[in-house]
């Protein structure tokens, strides 16, 4: 349903806002990189914005740390519907090598629902703009989604939150 | 001790303040010094080493070391990059009452090193100025220190956010602009709290290690040798193979292994290649900062070429899985030379035309110029390291004073300027992408043949302690290993070069006007990844005011007063 609306809504121009969650960087500047001359992702519309009330998507990197947690959350909510979640690049998808460490909580998927998964460390451009188009219904799916069961981890997310809520997450 | 340690002048200067010290000096490795201290000793000696001799102050490593010992250790190192020598001043403490005396009122830049040390094994420093939480989050149980051996690398520790360290209050008068924890410029998340009066910045408040990943716990405790360059590359997207290089070199260097010629030569490539790429990116980002699009883009474009290489060369665009402890799993062959040889022209051709372009932009220059004042004394005491200390005229460069890879071969031109501000910076980025790529060349020229790793029968000693600096695109790596048994890394102890650049950020922005506040951040080349490979920090950076207290109430008052 939701993509749906999305390639109804969204499919002219798509406006993403990156957050690095406790990424390494090199997902980050893949992201970036597709923005660039050869790559050059502002020809299908999409583009780079500097907050999340202007996104149509969220471009998620990183394996999701304690102290990132709750800001994502709010940046979730900030988003305005219909929206798309992008999870790029290994730690964003599971965790990677980090997934179970005592300040990772392993994954975008474990605080926020994401739509689609672009796993690689770092992902290709290439890669990255698939994905987008993917999650725009551009291209057609090849796999079918499945449901993931949630796990549950040792502390309560919605504590942090709740004290989290005075803290700005964007500021110009 | 070798007799040419044994003639150096910083040598003398310690000797004549402590005679009991020679005695303690041991040297394992060369260019190594370490001395076992009593803990009133250490303090003493640091200070005068850093006050007085001019020491740079690396890092402060805390070791849990009940298992062996029954007590806790700690090391400070110090560099003395004209000499060429590391001293690491190591003290025990025990395990019922591990504090020690506090540095960081003498030596400025021991200050987030000391509060690490309390978050993450709970050594104490007494009397130090801002002993707030660092590196652990904000609602991390009190009282746990998730370095010591107690914990695994997984437990779940609860929530308790009554713990939040306790926010620096603006000085009277001034505006508070927060600014993150995500925002435009930069990548990553980081949370500054600028005092402003008017738009001038009087004063800065910085939360950061939003990325803390416990990548030191995981080493410590999971991995062994072979395993643990694999996840070093992953603690920073752009210097992976800095960070994997250092380990290896660390380790190499306490357990004595003979390293291949040629496996240095191609580690030296790939680092070289490396920072043009990290450079390239750089002056794209900052013209992007301040709104010079056409720098990102004509730079980015240049850059993807290098970025196909490596992809080439070793199978990844970035995280290059190349080195193992004692060597490199992959060569460089003649063909894969020769491709470097042919993108590196290219990139040298298209580069220059930009560099001649960007030089004599008077707009560009307008943005730069005079903007982020960060004076030489400052760069010192702070310990800056990498383009910002050479772009303050502090000529430290980790591939001249402390080579390692093949570097002592090539020599490495140093790219020094004295502006000390953002453009002096850009102009030391610009100069080294031309001398990486002269060094390439070279390398490509001298590389001996011969195998590339070196065979290693049985299981590494224990307890050995070595050390490794690489120059970064950002400056110094600082990687510090003590071997274990069942060869594993007992201690695993790394220091990214934003670490001690971050702490410089808080004095290159005082006075700034808040439109220059993003390049000034952005002019170091920070990467906030490598700082937080460990937890979550909040940080007043009180200790590297400009302006004394009074002279901010004043400010105010006059603000007032009209
Ligand atoms: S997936 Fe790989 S490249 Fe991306 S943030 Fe994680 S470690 Fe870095």
């Amino acid at each position: 349903m939701i993509s749906d609306l999305c390639k109804k809504m969204l499919s002219k121009s798509l406006w993403l806002f990156h957050t690095n969650c406790g990424a390494c960087n090199g997902c980050d500047i893949e992201v970036i990189d597709v923005l660039t001359p050869y790559y050059d992702v502002e020809r299908f519309g999409m583009k780079l914005v500097g907050s999340p009330r202007h996104a149509d998507a969220l471009v998620i990197t990183g394996s999701v740390s304690r102290q990132v947690a709750p800001a994502l959350k709010r940046l979730y909510e900030a988003t305005p519907d219909p929206k798309v979640v992008i999870a790029v690049g290994t730690c964003a998808v599971g965790g990677n090598i980090w997934f179970d460490t005592y300040n990772i909580l392993g994954g975008a998927d474990k605080v926020v629902p994401v739509t689609v998964y672009i796993p690689g460390c770092p992902p290709r451009p290439e890669a990255i703009i698939y994905g987008a188009a993917l999650a725009l219904g551009m291209v057609p799916k090849k796999v079918k989604p499945q449901r993931e069961q949630h796990v549950p981890r040792g502390f309560d997310l919605d504590a942090y939150i709740a004290r989290w809520q005075d803290t700005p997450v964007v500021t110009r | 001790m070798s007799p040419e340690t044994l003639q150096k002048k910083f040598l003398k200067g310690l000797t004549e303040q402590f005679p009991d010290i020679l005695g303690k000096l041991r040297e394992y490795v060369p260019g190594q010094l370490i001395a076992v201290l009593s803990r009133d000793e250490l303090p003493k000696v640091t200070k005068y080493a850093v006050n007085q001799l001019g020491a740079r102050f690396v890092i402060t490593v805390a070791t849990d070391q009940r298992d062996k010992t029954g007590d806790f250790g700690i090391s400070y190192i110090l560099a003395f990059d004209e000499e060429k020598q590391f001293l690491v001043l190591h003290s025990n403490l025990p395990a019922d009452d591990p504090r020690i005396e506090s540095v960081t009122p003498d030596v400025p830049a021991a200050n987030w090193a000391e509060r690490e040390a309390y978050d993450m094994v709970g050594i104490v420093p007494e009397g130090h100025p801002d002993p707030r939480r660092l590196v652990l989050p904000d609602d991390f149980p009190a009282g746990i220190h998730p370095l010591r051996k107690e914990y695994e690398y997984n437990t779940r520790f609860p929530s308790e956010p009554q713990n939040a360290p306790p926010r620096m209050p603006p000085p009277e008068g001034s505006t508070v602009v927060p600014l993150g924890p995500f925002y435009p410029t930069l990548e990553e998340p980081a949370y500054f709290r600028l005092f402003l009066d008017g738009e001038r910045v009087v004063g800065s408040d910085y939360r950061g290690f939003y990325n803390h990943r416990a990548v030191e716990k995981l080493g410590d405790s999971e991995l062994n040798y072979n395993q643990v360059p694999f996840v070093a590359q992953q603690i920073c997207g752009i210097c992976g193979q800095v960070h994997s290089c250092a380990y290896v070199e660390a380790v190499e260097r306490a357990c004595e292994i003979e390293t291949p010629m040629r496996a240095k030569y191609i580690r030296t490539i790939l680092l070289e290649l490396e920072r043009i790429h990290s450079h390239l990116l750089w002056v794209g980002l900052a013209g992007h900062i301040i709104a010079f699009d056409t720098v990102l883009m004509q730079l980015w474009r240049i850059r993807e070429p290098v970025m196909w290489l490596m992809e080439r060369v070793t199978g990844n665009r970035k995280h290059y899985s190349s080195n193992l402890v004692g060597g490199v799993r992959f060569d460089i062959t003649l063909e894969a030379a020769e491709d470097i040889r042919r993108v590196l022209d290219k990139v040298e051709e298209e580069f220059k035309a930009v560099v001649d372009a960007v030089l004599i932009d008077t707009s560009l220059m307008a943005r730069l110029k005079d903007v982020g004042i960060l004076t030489e004394e400052n760069a010192r005491a702070l310990g800056a390291v990498g383009p910002t200390a050479r772009g303050s005229n502090v000529a430290i460069d980790c591939r001249v004073d402390h080579p390692y890879a093949a570097y002592d071969q090539l020599d490495v031109q140093k790219q020094v300027q004295d502006g000390c501000d953002c453009w002096a910076r850009t102009l030391v980025r610009l100069y080294e992408v031309f001398e990486s790529i002269r060094l390439v060349r070279k390398a490509l020229d001298q590389m001996p043949g011969g195998p590339i790793m070196a065979k290693i029968d049985g299981s590494l000693p224990a307890d050995r302690i070595g050390l490794c600096s690489v120059e970064a695109a950002r400056g110094e790596s600082h990687h510090y290993v003590r071997t274990g048994d069942n060869n594993r890394p007992y201690r695993w102890r790394l220091r990214a070069p934003t670490y001690p650049n971050l702490q410089a950020v808080g004095c290159m922005i005082q006075g700034v006007n808040l439109a220059d506040v993003p390049i000034c951040i952005g002019s170091y080349d920070p990467c906030f990844s490598c700082t937080e490979r460990v937890e979550t920090l909040d940080v007043n950076t009180n200790e590297i005011r400009v302006y004394t207290r009074e002279e901010l109430q004043e400010l105010s008052r006059r603000k007032t007063l009209g």
